[in-house]
């Protein structure tokens, strides 16, 4: 009897569990796919127990991982049948097998709503199942409100609400505005008075999906969570089958206090004293304990209730109370609990106060360090890390290099920049700084990436004090035998510079140098090469009294260079051959580098980006963000002798061709900037574009400065030798930004925001602008012609930003709303503010915001584009073969079919195009273009006139060469042909970074002047020649 | 949110698959493996965490449990507590530990259709649905009785697929 049901199935799986290897269960599964299809395409009147066992089966090959491309009819189909076995499995077997997007599901809306409005409790779960798994835009705008009478009908069994409660939540996910009426808020509070705890459950987690996007609107919600939190602590009305362990539903106490953690603060003294009270209970009463469940339950609200108190920046002894905890915690064996406590830890770091508590636990921290599981390591290296200042930055950087000798693989990298960010940080001296980083490249050069090298370089350079001590450093480690590249490239560079400051000590004649650094010169790669050439002219020059040894034997190498493969090689060979028969002209120009501008690290703003690359929701989560790039940019400004401060960044750099082309792809040059002067040309790089990275300062064949008097000796260059001189300090002050009344702005973005403009066309979330006492991120969500964007106005600082205003240009194709922005953000505080997009017909003009706001006495403006794209309008779609060459022919030729050859594209793969597609929401479909090297994608414009229009697109590539192809666009609209066309072109030829607008915040200067920059040593000295 | 739920043996054959975000099963697949080879390589009495970044994407966090043959896995973002969804996996291991009477692999491998069942009463589009498992047992045993109702569909018993079972 058991069997007689599903005999099938059960006699297909044991057959697959008997095949000997993936071969044969490739062969079973292949076969009964093919059994499956014909019963399904001959059998017409398939009984439904039928249908029911294939589509099991179906559900259990497609969990092998074998792709099931048929039968999602039948699977759907059941759905309609009119008893549940069947019904059943078909709201399983579709909420697993289809996405929410199928065109199958449409067909089924009406069902699902007949099997939800209907009295058949076990037919209402199971459509909610499947709703709440699967439901798409659809479905929220033609279910929301029988799910919400659903949740709140006081005639449903607690089954059948508690599933309504979470369908509601994901069709609020696909469509905010099903909560958007009147009285909802009033509404929610009454669902947190529920008894039953299995509804509460889910309430609680609708609950925090709502105030996660909205606290404003639920404020009255707030005393019924701490009541929950009085009820479920005190273990009141709790029935058995609630207590888990013994402990009242920990998932209910967790989620709400959760929930807690989205209000900002508390206002009413009583809802706050009994906050504190239940908080109290928890950290005092939670005890270790044997059983294994009781305890994780235990410290699951624990751990919850430690967050919030951080949140709630409760009075210092509760503080103290918690860091005390924590304390244990991160000394305890029981590895979960370590875990957490080292990462609560780390999260406590934010509350000022307790960092020297923190301190007293190092020892105990660094033990975890070195536990043998890596997940505990990674939540050690990330306390650490967090708690260095100067005071321990020895000892726990010291530690890390100690570490790296044994660390696994995959946290080298990670430990090797985290130790050289924080030298570079808290370095109690520059000596013990390039110690550091000399020894993190001779134990782990692999996993030191060029900035951290380049970085050590800088300070050197900058500081002449310490450069006698890298130069014997270097020499050192070029005794050893075996040795890193990098190490090789650095010491190669240090010595070319000071090889002279080392002239009396032994072994550091310029020959003996040569000689040293020549031993590693047929073992290194080319980028090496260049860097060693270098240092080879420059030993020449410091060859006094000549040495014609020296210097024949450097010549011969320049001689064996002058035909070598590597352009840019060859050239520095020829040109120093060429410099050094200029005589006295070589000391002029292989003079020692200038001092770098100072310019905020790579590295730190490596870490800066990785820490706020998401606008993530989460309470904790934006403090943390705020904080720590708070904390960075403070530190970042170190005064430093004759240093600028960091958003007045002024460089002067002179490139080889090859490195002006590498620049190019990086920076957005504006063409007005040019100038040609002494047959240099001179470039201005617009203030909002940081140096590229420091590799045009390093790797550039020479340092010289963009002078006449040394620009003659290499005339035979000048066609291709640029200086890039970017915009001086001063000249950035006044010019940098386009201001409302030309006032000048003396806060900097730092963030490139052109480049973040571009991110943002591609992705729904992300950081908009930051400068230093402001970051507004961005979250938008986009649903046919309707758009919805939240700004996030984070305020950075401890004190208020007031006069915050923004306004918004609307273009003409876009209707927009923007809630009202509050004149003030609070110190520490992130503002939301929604924003409303009806787009009304296709165009690539962009919506501007014009934001300002005070700090202190400075005013700040800018201009920020926002990512209101065409693109945004846009949902992909999959059609078949025939459907698209239907449409393919019958739109034929101008202006509904346009084709352009694009020329300079950037070079992309087709995976690599794929992607940027799907990102530009063009869905790719492949296996319609028989020619691999085209690529066919179809999408659909949304407008508030036209509804959906249907766009296809082709791409003709040319494997040879891959900066042209040809585009052909098609749609039933020539604007939208035109506009997406356009829009499309822009993002293939212009990746990353576009210069289609002129309205990026800080703009080009306005003179094309050459700047001089008096306070530059190498801007000063261009000037005087 | 929870974003999957994943029961496999300790050869990584994937047992339950439940993605509360469409993946490709091709997709699925893949990261069942990669999943794999990071529970495989940890030793035992570690802690049951797991940082899904590298497989999942940012923010994501991985908490397992490893019972006789088995991994049960569940992928979540930073909106869930750590902790809670260890307690959850309890719940699902002791729900699935009373319905089929000391559970063994052999039951889930046979029974994967009760398995999506009662998976679906304890976690609904990725958000805890049920924590008590006398209730979801109630509503897997409601289920059961209105499959058998029609025709019978009841769960393969350990002695019969013993049989087919190598």
């Amino acid at each position: 009897m058991a069997l007689t049901g599903m005999r099938g199935l059960s006699v297909f799986i044991s057959d697959v569990r008997n095949c000997q290897n993936k071969e044969q269960e490739r062969l079973r599964v292949d076969k009964e796919l093919g059994n499956i299809r014909t019963r399904f395409k001959n059998e017409k009147a398939l009984t439904h127990y039928k249908k029911k066992k294939y589509v099991w089966k179906m559900l259990y090959i497609y969990m092998l991982g074998y792709d099931v491309d048929f039968g999602h009819m039948e699977a759907v189909s059941l759905i309609s049948a009119p008893k549940y076995p069947e019904k059943q499995v078909g709201y399983i077997v579709t909420s697993c097998l289809l996405t929410e997007n199928h065109e199958f599901l449409r067909m089924v809306i009406n069902t699902v709503r007949n099997d939800i409005i209907g009295r058949n409790e076990t037919f209402q779960c199971l459509a909610l199942t499947m709703v709440g798994n699967i439901g798409g835009k659809e479905f929220s705008e033609s279910l929301a409100t029988d799910v919400q009478k659903l949740l709140v009908s006081s005639s449903c069994r607690p089954l059948v609400r508690k599933k309504a409660a979470l369908c509601l939540l994901r069709l609020y996910r696909k469509n905010p505005d099903v909560v958007n009426i009147d009285g909802w808020s009033d509404r929610m509070s009454q669902l947190l008075d529920e008894r039953d705890l299995g509804v509460l459950t889910s309430v609680m987690s609708l609950f925090v999906a709502l105030v996660s996007n909205n606290v404003e609107a639920y404020w009255n919600c707030l005393p019924k969570c701490v009541k929950i939190l009085e009820r479920l602590g005190r273990n009141q009305d709790v029935p058995q089958e609630y207590t888990y362990h013994g402990i009242p539903s920990p998932w209910i106490q967790v989620k709400t206090m959760r929930a807690l953690q989205y209000f900002p603060t508390i206002e009413d003294p009583n809802t706050k004293r009994a906050l504190f009270e239940v908080l109290q209970r928890i950290l005092m009463g939670t005890d270790v304990v044997k059983n294994v469940n009781k305890n994780n339950a235990a410290h699951a609200i624990l751990f919850e209730a430690l967050a919030l108190v951080v949140h709630l920046d409760a009075e210092k002894e509760m503080m103290s109370q918690c860091v005390a905890l924590l304390g244990k915690f991160v000394a305890v064996r029981e590895p979960n609990i370590r875990y957490l406590g080292l990462e609560n830890m780390t999260r406590m770091l934010l509350v000022s106060d307790v960092q020297d508590i923190i301190k007293s636990h190092q020892a105990q921290i660094i033990i975890s360090l070195k536990d043998p599981d890596i997940s505990i390591r990674r939540r050690a290296l990330d306390l650490l890390y967090g708690m260095c200042d100067v005071t321990n930055a020895k000892d726990i950087v010291e530690e890390l290099l100690q570490y790296l000798n044994t660390a696994d693989f995959a946290m080298r990298e990670e430990l090797a920049l985290k130790a050289a960010i924080l030298a570079e940080k808290f370095a109690p001296d520059l000596s013990w700084y390039v110690d550091v980083i000399l020894q993190l490249i001779d134990k782990a050069g692999d996993f030191v990436s060029d900035d951290i090298w380049y970085r050590v370089v800088q300070f050197v350079t900058n500081n002449e004090d310490l450069q006698p001590y890298a130069a014997t450093k270097a020499r050192e480690y070029l005794e050893k035998p075996v040795l890193h590249e990098t190490m090789v490239k650095v010491s190669a560079y240090l010595l070319g510079e000071y090889n002279h400051l080392l002239a009396r000590r032994t072994g550091c004649t310029p020959k003996e140098i040569f000689i040293i650094i020549n031993e590693k010169l047929p073992t290194v790669t080319t980028s090496t090469v260049a860097i060693v050439l270098s240092t080879y002219a420059k030993i020449l020059m410091h060859n006094h009294p000549p040495d014609p040894e020296l210097q024949e034997q450097i010549w011969s190498i320049f001689r064996k260079y002058e035909s070598y493969i590597d352009v840019e090689i060859q050239q520095r060979a020829v040109e120093y051959i060429a410099l050094c028969n200029k005589g006295a002209a070589l000391v002029d120009v292989l003079a020692e580098m200038p001092k770098f501008p100072e310019r905020q690290s790579a590295l730190l703003k490596k870490a800066e980006v990785a820490e706020v690359d998401t606008a993530e929701q989460s309470a904790i989560r934006i403090r943390s963000q705020q904080q720590t790039s708070n904390a960075l940019v403070v530190t970042d400004q170190r005064p430093t002798e004759g240093s600028l401060p960091v958003s007045q960044l002024g460089v002067v750099r002179m490139p080889s061709g090859k490195m002006e082309a590498s620049t190019q792809d990086q920076t957005s040059f504006q063409d007005q900037g040019m100038t040609k002067e002494n047959g240099v040309i001179t470039e201005v790089v617009p203030q909002d574009v940081p140096p590229a990275d420091l590799l045009g300062d390093l790797l550039g064949p020479l340092a010289i400065n963009g002078s006449p008097a040394t620009a003659v000796p290499v005339e035979q260059r000048n066609q291709n030798l640029l200086s890039v001189v970017e915009a001086t300090p001063e000249a950035a002050g006044s010019l940098a930004l386009t201001t409302v009344d030309n006032q000048p702005n003396s806060i900097q973005p730092i963030v490139n925001i052109a480049e973040r403009f571009n991110e943002l066309c591609l992705k729904d979330s992300g950081v908009l602008y930051e400068d230093l006492h402001i970051q507004i991120g961005i979250k938008a969500e986009w649903q046919a012609h309707h758009g919805h964007i939240v700004l996030f106005l984070g305020n950075k600082n401890t004190s208020p930003l007031v006069s915050v205003q923004a306004l918004i240009l609307p273009p003409t194709h876009l209707k927009m709303e923007l809630s009202l922005v509050p004149e003030t953000v609070p110190p520490r505080a992130q503002v939301q503010c929604p924003l409303e997009f009806v787009n009304l017909r296709a165009s690539r003009d962009v919506a501007v915001l014009d934001f300002s706001y005070k700090f202190g006495t400075a005013m700040v403006y800018v201009k920020l584009r926002l990512p209101a794209v065409i693109n945004k309008f846009l949902q992909p779609i999959s059609v078949t073969a025939e459907e698209f060459f239907a449409q393919w022919k019958s739109l034929s030729g101008p202006p509904l079919k346009l084709q352009e050859v694009l020329r300079g594209v950037k070079p992309l793969s087709l995976p690599e195009m794929a992607n940027l597609f799907t990102s530009l929401h063009l869905a790719v479909n492949p296996g319609i273009d028989t020619n691999p090297n085209n690529l066919i994608a179809c999408t659909t414009f949304y407008s508030e006139s036209t509804r959906a229009t249907l766009c296809l697109i082709r791409v003709e590539t040319d494997p040879s060469d891959r900066t042209q192809l040809r585009i052909t666009i098609a749609s039933g609209d020539p604007t939208l042909t035109f506009e997406l066309k356009e829009s499309i072109k822009e993002y293939l030829v212009n990746i990353p970074t576009q210069t289609s607008s002129a309205v990026v915040a800080p703009s080009q200067p306005q003179s094309p002047v050459t700047p001089v920059a008096y306070n530059d040593p190498g801007a000063m000295l261009a000037g005087l020649l | 949110m929870i974003r999957a739920v994943i029961v496999m043996n300790t050869q990584g054959k994937p047992r339950l698959l439940k993605f509360y975000e469409f993946q490709p099963p091709e997709k699925q697949h893949e990261l069942t493996r990669s999943v794999f080879a990071v529970l495989s390589g940890r030793p035992d009495n570690v802690s049951n965490f797991v940082e899904a970044d590298a497989i999942f994407g940012p923010g994501t966090r991985l908490v397992y449990k490893h019972l006789a043959t088995l991994y049960f896995v569940f992928v979540f973002d930073s909106c869930e507590n750590e902790l809670a969804m260890l307690d959850l996996i309890q719940v699902l291991v002791e729900t699935l530990d009373r319905c089929f009477k000391n559970v063994c692999e052999l039951d889930i491998v046979f029974n994967f259709n009760k398995m999506h069942t009662i998976l679906d009463e304890i976690i609904f589009g990725g958000q805890v649905l049920e924590t008590s498992s006398e209730r979801v047992l109630k509503a897997v045993e409601e289920i059961s009785r209105l499959e058998k109702s029609s025709s019978s569909v009841s769960f393969v018993p350990k002695s019969v697929s013993g049989r087919f079972g190598r």
